[in-house]
């Protein structure tokens, strides 16, 4: 291929992939905008200043979705992580049982099952709350977490745990020293796209928190289409910013290519 | 069976000159080695004849007939890789028939060939078998079959014996041989081991740094290399300076008598003498030198001394029942015909 | 290690039991109390009988089939056209040329991206009054925002094929990269000594290697967007109503006798989209057949 066809395919993918995004920027700046002018005709910060406004919610959501974002992540490690050794380094009876079942909420679609589990969350009082809403959204999160530490797990030597071992190290020390560092690099990368999968929930937010709950895809999503495009510019941008740092610092470890980011294993 | 002959062939990747200037003319049914240390430009050179790669400068022939602009799907070079590479979504009878079917020959036909290529490579019987059932040695006969199935012009093998343990590399070598032979095929392969080339190889070609340093029947590099670094390639790391002054040659105090040197004129020169020419005697006698034992390893069918000759370190064999203390002093006696001489300067 | 086997056993069970308390108890448990309550049961609003009726009213109304056939034609056509682009993007990725890296970067962004972030980008852009509008305007060959076509709330659903195209483009098209670049160039310089041409190549090999990846990612992509409920909301007609959005709604509704219907085209939408798994698994078999493959 020429260098001006390879030239005009980088540049074309840049604007596709950059102007959904900066033109979000430009409409949170925006003060009057009206067609057919390309570009604001006066420009100001009253978008922002009403994000930063205790009337707009965006803190006490970003707070939420923060909190909820972060339990989700956690409780995803704690249930994932082991899981995902016992997948990939044992036979056991039943693993193509176990492995058909990951794999089933990321077909099957979610809508039965969460409009089912509102019932019992009635029941259990954990309906129209943050809790309930962490436990909805381990359901994606889960499977995903568990689907990338099992690629990790597989490329992991526990030789090296048993030489800890012969070496005076307990169980702790071993996954402290041994194990840790090996799956740090996988692990982390899993635990900040978990973190993204619950930040970026809205159905399922909607239906367990029934509009008690406010997270910022709560806020933006009624937002989208209206007529404050200001608002919602900012509303989005601020609700990007976590995707953006992830981008940030998964470019670097992916820096060897994109095999990680292709077993992400979601769309 | 075709001749091939590589002229003046130069490949530059960047500024690092992987090849330079290689000059080679392989027989047609002989088997060649590019021996060399990694990185040494011999890998390179088999992509090239393969078509695999472009050279810089220089030609490549096939008989008399120039084969670069023929591109490497019509050149009839065959590479079998290091890792054997099955396709993994075939079975064993379908990575070996593949070369026909792209050939466009008939099923049954390709069925009746892979199996003979099978039983000739024995395993037969193999066809509906995957390649993950196999084992390391089986699958490499698997690749060698398919290569050889489709009767190539150059066979080229790039360390094929890399990954086999050390039983099956010795039954892959005569494998190797002697199908080369049945179906006279001229073969080219690439080996950092040299004592895999000297068991295989009609001729070694020697690459160091992509020049080439010496092409010659496996016996040369043992018994007259061209250069210290080459003897030391070959497990020689006995040498010593000295002048040579008739059929005699002075090293230190003690003149030694040349007898394969006679070509040489008087001069300056590195003396060599291989590990294993060396005879070992108690006390001084006819052409030796002193040494002391600084350590000596036993290594079942003899013993590893090293020496300091001259100052020099030497290591020779001697025989396995002697018994050498560290600090002794004995006598190592250097055939005169079993003494090279090689250029001072290097 | 001297431990006895059935304690092995048991720390097996104990590091998969919490997952499978979020799999079985969570995910498969609100799946059959979902079922349970399409069949009517729902003891809150006083209903206890067990009925098929809620699926036979659904099934004997056009509007359901027609909601049906917008959201398989919607999910189809987004994986479709997300395939199609996104396999030679994967080729072009694996060679390395000046920008590659920068190129490959650019591939990744929209990965974390939220789909409402998506949703509202999109809206700016292509709406009547968006920014593409404002540039034909600016090029003078419209005046008027209504002279643009509508393509939110338009019945082909422009906007949320773009949304869905966006994001999954490259989800697409970095798996098959990563595949591409596990292959290496190896295999098909071996296929070429033998004689493959560059055609065969493709043909014989690569494309075999590579169809598991594209066929069962462009899968979760069809189940994904089958089943999604914000973007069609967002940026859809209001009818037919895709069956996702319109489940949500009925089950929203504070008439509570309405939420059986709602679960039961819930039900339903389950059904169908393992209808189509079973398809997809059938054409992929056949697939990798015709393809050499296994």
């Amino acid at each position: 291929m020429s260098s001006f066809w390879r030239g005009s395919l980088v540049g074309g993918i840049g604007v596709v992939v950059g102007l959904p995004l900066l033109v979000q920027v430009i409409w949170s700046f925006a003060f009057r905008w009206y067609f057919p002018d390309l570009l604001p005709s006066e420009w100001g910060l009253h978008a922002w200043r009403y994000v930063f406004s205790d009337s707009s919610r965006v803190g006490e959501a970003l707070l939420t979705s923060l909190g909820i974002g972060l339990a989700v992540s956690l409780l995803s490690i704690g249930i994932g992580m082991p899981a995902a050794r016992a997948l990939a380094l044992h036979d056991f009876p039943g693993k193509g049982l176990v492995e058909w079942l990951l794999l089933v909420p990321i077909v099957v679609p979610g809508v039965v099952a969460t409009m089912g589990i509102h019932l019992v969350f009635i029941h259990l009082r954990v309906a129209d709350t943050s809790l309930g809403v962490v436990l909805v959204h381990l359901i994606p999160a889960v499977p995903y977490m568990i689907l990338v530490m099992v690629s990790v797990f597989a490329n992991y030597d526990t030789a090296l745990e048993e030489t800890a071992r012969t070496l005076g190290a307990n169980a702790v020390r071993v996954f402290w020293f041994v194990t840790l560092p090996a799956i740090l690099p996988g692990l982390l990368v899993a635990t900040l796209f978990t973190f993204l999968i619950s930040w970026s929930q809205y159905v399922t937010t909607l239906l367990i928190g029934g509009g008690r709950v406010i997270t910022l895809s709560m806020l933006l999503f009624p937002l989208i289409g209206g007529s404050n495009n200001a608002t919602a510019a900012a509303i989005s941008l601020v609700f990007v910013a976590p995707a953006l740092l992830a981008l940030g610092f998964t470019a670097r470890s992916l820096a060897k290519g994109p095999s990680v980011l292709g077993g992400l294993g979601r769309p | 069976m075709t001749a091939v002959v590589l002229q003046n062939l130069t490949r530059r990747f960047g500024n690092v000159v992987a090849v330079n200037d290689l000059n080679l003319e392989i027989a047609a049914g002989e088997l060649v080695a590019l021996l060399g240390p990694s990185g040494c430009g011999k890998s390179t050179t088999l992509r090239m004849i393969a078509g695999l790669l472009s050279p810089t400068a220089g030609d490549i022939r096939f008989g008399d007939r120039s084969v670069l602009a023929v591109p490497a799907e019509r050149r009839g070079a065959v590479l079998v890789f290091q890792k054997h590479l099955l396709f993994p979504h075939m079975t064993v009878g379908e990575n070996v028939g593949f070369g026909l079917r792209m050939r466009g020959l008939r099923q049954k036909e390709i069925r009746v060939r892979v199996q003979e290529m099978l039983e000739l490579v024995r395993l037969p019987g193999f066809e509906q078998r995957r390649a993950h059932e196999l084992s390391g040695g089986q699958q490499q006969r698997v690749a060698l079959a398919r290569g050889l199935i489709v009767h190539p012009a150059v066979l080229l093998l790039d360390e094929p014996l890399a990954n086999l343990d050390a039983n099956l590399r010795l039954e892959m070598r005569e494998l190797i041989r002697s199908l080369q032979q049945a179906l006279k095929m001229t073969a080219i392969f690439v080996t950092h081991d040299q004592e895999e080339a000297v068991m295989l190889a009609d001729r070694i070609a020697l690459l160091f740094d992509g020049v080439l340093q010496q092409f010659d029947r496996p016996r040369a590099f043992y018994e007259r290399p061209r250069s210290a670094r080459i003897a030391r390639f070959f497990r020689n790391e006995n040498f010593l300076h000295g002048r040579k002054e008739g059929e005699r040659i002075v090293c230190g105090g003690s003149p030694l008598v040349v007898g394969g040197g006679r070509e040489h004129p008087d001069g300056e020169y590195l003396l060599t003498v291989r590990p294993e020419e060396v005879r070992i005697a108690d006390t001084q006698v006819e052409n030796s030198l002193r040494a002391q034992v600084l350590a000596a390893v036993y290594m079942g069918t003899y013993m590893q001394l090293l020496l300091d000759v001259e100052g020099q370190q030497w290591r020779v064999h001697g025989p396995a029942d002697g018994c050498y203390p560290a600090g002794s002093v004995i006598w190592i006696q250097l055939p005169p015909q079993r003494i090279w001489l090689l250029p001072a300067s290097v | 290690m001297g431990r006895p086997e059935w304690w092995e056993r048991l720390k097996i069970l104990l590091m998969l039991l919490p997952a499978l308390l979020v799999l079985v108890g969570l995910f498969s448990g609100g799946l059959v109390v979902g079922l349970g309550q399409s069949l009517g049961y729902l003891p809150a609003a006083g209903l206890h009988s067990v009925t098929l009726q809620h699926y036979v009213d659904l099934l004997v109304e056009d509007a359901f089939w027609q909601s049906l056939w917008v959201t398989f034609s919607l999910a189809f056509t987004s994986t479709l056209l997300s395939t199609l682009v996104a396999v030679p993007c994967a080729f072009l990725l694996r060679d390395t040329f000046r920008g590659s890296r920068l190129v490959n970067f650019l591939f990744q962004v929209p990965i974390p991206i939220p789909h409402l972030v998506v949703a509202f980008g999109v809206v700016t852009l292509v709406a009547q009054s968006g920014m593409l509008a404002r540039l034909l305007a600016s090029l003078g060959w419209l005046s008027e925002p209504s002279q643009f076509p509508a393509l939110v709330f338009d019945r082909a659903g422009v906007a949320i094929q773009l949304v869905y195209l966006w994001k999954e483009i490259p989800f697409i098209g970095l798996v098959v990269l990563a595949v591409l670049q596990n292959v290496g160039p190896d295999y098909e310089a071996l296929a070429q000594t033998l004689g493959a041409t560059r055609w065969q190549r493709f043909r014989h090999v690569l494309l075999p290697l590579i169809l598991p990846a594209i066929l069962s990612t462009s899968m979760i992509v069809f189940a994904f967007v089958f089943a999604s409920y914000e973007i069609p909301l967002l940026l859809g007609v209001r009818f037919p109503t895709p069956l996702p959005v319109w489940s949500i709604q009925l089950y929203r509704d504070p008439d509570l006798s309405l939420r059986p219907g709602a679960m039961a085209i819930g039900v339903l939408l389950t059904l169908f989209s393992i209808l189509w798994l079973v398809a997809y698994r059938r054409l992929m078999r056949y697939a990798l057949r015709a393809s050499g493959g296994r």
